[in-house]
């Protein structure tokens, strides 16, 4: 299955052309998506350019033009959010990466205990994104926590360590339940994507007296980076939409250092009924994402060619 | 790499390096399937760990039962949540997959002006974050009484399943040749025809790898469940936040609820586990 880019077979025949059908079979699901996703955007759009504090009233107030993105930019709530996106995002990208792409590359030889590893990538990523919050809190307190232990037997200095007690070792650690999920999915796929480079041009540098790191660095990330850099777009995306660990493990602490953009939308617009602030910020979220979603377009159309 | 490349690397080096190097790669796969294991096997260690296990890291441990005794009564009642997780995520489903079977379809096997248009604006949709889809339905749903009831959960879950199910069968679709559809349309089928009786058939595989997808979402769907529900609706990865006492979470019973969220999307996951990668990034990778 090439659940793939846009070009597809032509056909030929005159049934396929059958329009009442074709509008038949389209028009629920349009319809859908025209109802959850482009109603709520164009709300949201409007709503970001009027004044609409829930508590007081359950109807949208005044226009107030550009107001609410001008508080944003003043908003030192919304500077840190987007630093914390911003070193979040970088953080368990990086994370993510280099632990998929070791992984990939200690598993890459099928032998049996490789097979066994390998059916086994599958798993975390599918677990829901509460539960690997719960699990990593759970195995990083610092007083009973199993990895907390282990971490302290190892590095005497960090025993009884507040993992989630500290601005960047939360972030860490919210990152590593994600990273958690997503590494394995990544090392399967490069994995397949190693599978394709020929073993001939890796031994063919080898006789010629390349050393492994040389053949890591020359021959084997070159011929991957189409595939890491699409993933890493995946990546970024979910990255700037990760919410339910916050919610589970920090609240957005301590202080605001786990405080994301998303969540931050979240706090203005569920926790203080900030609607029209809210809607603004949140669009210049759906700005961010969009750059993203155009660069993964344009990678896809160009691969259809 | 291949057993012939072990062997050559093999003649070039002295054999105690080769094997420390051996050595050293299966103490790495083991690391690996330490990392990617072990929470899991943590968490359903705890859920038959009493109060007082579940705070030491030892291996040995008298097995109980009361965690999941204690989760289904008073006070927590998981098995309300239970059920209404089947619920929205059973109903999700029933209403993701005909209709992103059918907007798949034609998007496969139809040309028309604009079809690659409107293909990659429902693909962009999955960019668009949930949060701010959630703005104004919650103003929305407050106005129409719907706070708090499963038929509000369905609704934004659509928004994120079926875009992904169009997404994901339009591949399966693509995949089966064109020339099957044509012998039946020699035979005289109609379009109608040909896709209830030869093309759905074919399809098969992919609209279960799709319904899956969309039962996990569904599943462990945590964000909007939060926002628009209060107490009746309830999910099961909400309600785990209620199971908590004087001194924060009860983790032996967090677990035990934590195992009733986890098994049944463990099983499935190994059900698909073939399409498990190309499912998640949908033609990202060739």
């Amino acid at each position: 299955m090439a659940a793939s880019s846009i070009p597809v077979r032509k056909p030929r025949r005159k049934e396929f052309r059958n329009a009442t059908l074709r509008w038949t079979l389209l028009g629920p699901a349009l319809f859908v998506i025209a109802a959850t996703i482009i109603y709520p955007l164009i709300s949201s759009f409007i709503t970001s350019f009027r004044h609409w504090q829930l508590t007081d009233s359950p109807e949208p107030g005044d226009f107030v033009g550009l107001e609410n993105y001008r508080r944003a930019l003043s908003d030192a709530g919304f500077i840190n959010s987007l630093k914390v996106s911003g070193e979040y995002m970088l953080l368990s990208v990086g994370l993510t990466l280099t632990l998929g792409l070791g992984i990939a590359l200690l598993l890459q030889k099928p032998t049996r205990l490789n097979q066994f590893a390998r059916a086994l990538l599958i798993f975390p990523y599918a677990v829901a994104p509460v539960l690997k919050g719960y699990s990593w809190r759970f195995m990083l307190n610092p007083e009973y926590g199993v990895y907390a232990k282990m971490i302290g037997k190892l590095f005497p200095p960090l025993d009884h360590f507040l993992w989630l007690g500290h601005e960047f070792s939360a972030l860490l650690v919210i990152a590593m339940s994600e990273v958690w999920g997503w590494a394995p999915l990544f090392a399967l796929m490069f994995i397949g994507a190693l599978g394709s480079i020929p073993s001939e041009t890796t031994e063919a540098a080898k006789v010629d007296g390349a050393t492994s790191f040389q053949i890591f660095w020359k021959i084997t990330l070159p011929l991957l980076a189409p595939v890491i850099y699409i993933v890493a777009l995946l990546k970024i995306i979910s990255a700037f939409k990760m919410f339910d660990q916050i919610a589970i493990m920090t609240g957005g602490g301590p202080g605001d250092s786990t405080q994301t953009l998303y969540y931050y939308v979240y706090q203005l617009a569920f926790r203080n009924l900030d609607m029209g602030y809210a809607s603004a910020v949140s669009y210049l979220l759906v700005v961010l994402m969009g750059i993203i979603a155009a660069l993964y377009v344009r990678t896809l159309l160009s691969r259809g060619d | 790499m291949t057993r012939t490349a072990v062997t050559t690397t093999a003649r070039h080096r002295p054999s105690w390096q080769h094997r420390a190097g051996q050595l050293a790669e299966v103490l790495g796969t083991l690391l690996v399937i330490f990392f990617v294991v072990f929470p899991l096997i943590w968490i359903a260690l705890a859920a038959f760990k009493n109060q007082i296990d579940v705070y030491s890291t030892r291996l040995l441990f008298k097995p109980t039962f009361d965690n999941f005794r204690a989760i289904f009564s008073d006070p927590i009642f998981l098995g309300g949540k239970v059920w209404v997780s089947t619920l929205v995520s059973f109903l999700t489903v029933a209403i993701t997959v005909p209709l992103g079977a059918a907007a798949a379809y034609v998007l496969s096997r139809h040309r028309f002006r604009g079809r690659d248009t409107l293909f990659l604006m429902i693909l962009v949709t999955q960019f668009v974050p949930a949060v701010v889809v959630a703005i104004p339905f919650f103003s929305l749903f407050r106005k129409l009484n719907l706070i708090d009831t499963p038929i509000a959960l369905v609704i934004v879950y659509l928004s994120f399943t079926l875009p992904y199910a169009i997404w994901m069968l339009r591949g399966f679709f693509d995949s089966l040749p064109v020339e099957i559809e044509e012998a039946s349309f020699i035979d005289g089928c109609n379009e109608f025809q040909t896709l209830r009786y030869v093309t759905l058939p074919l399809v098969m595989p992919g609209i279960l790898v799709s319904a899956v997808f969309a039962f996990i979402s569904a599943w462990n769907e945590f964000f909007f469940a939060l926002i628009l529900t209060r107490s009746n609706s309830l999910t099961l990865p909400v309600g785990t936040m209620n199971i908590t006492g004087p001194r924060g979470p009860m983790w032996e019973q967090l677990a035990a609820a934590g195992l009733i969220v986890l098994v049944p999307i463990m099983i499935m996951s190994l059900f698909i586990r073939k399409y498990f990668v190309e499912g998640i990034t949908v033609g990202a990778v060739k």
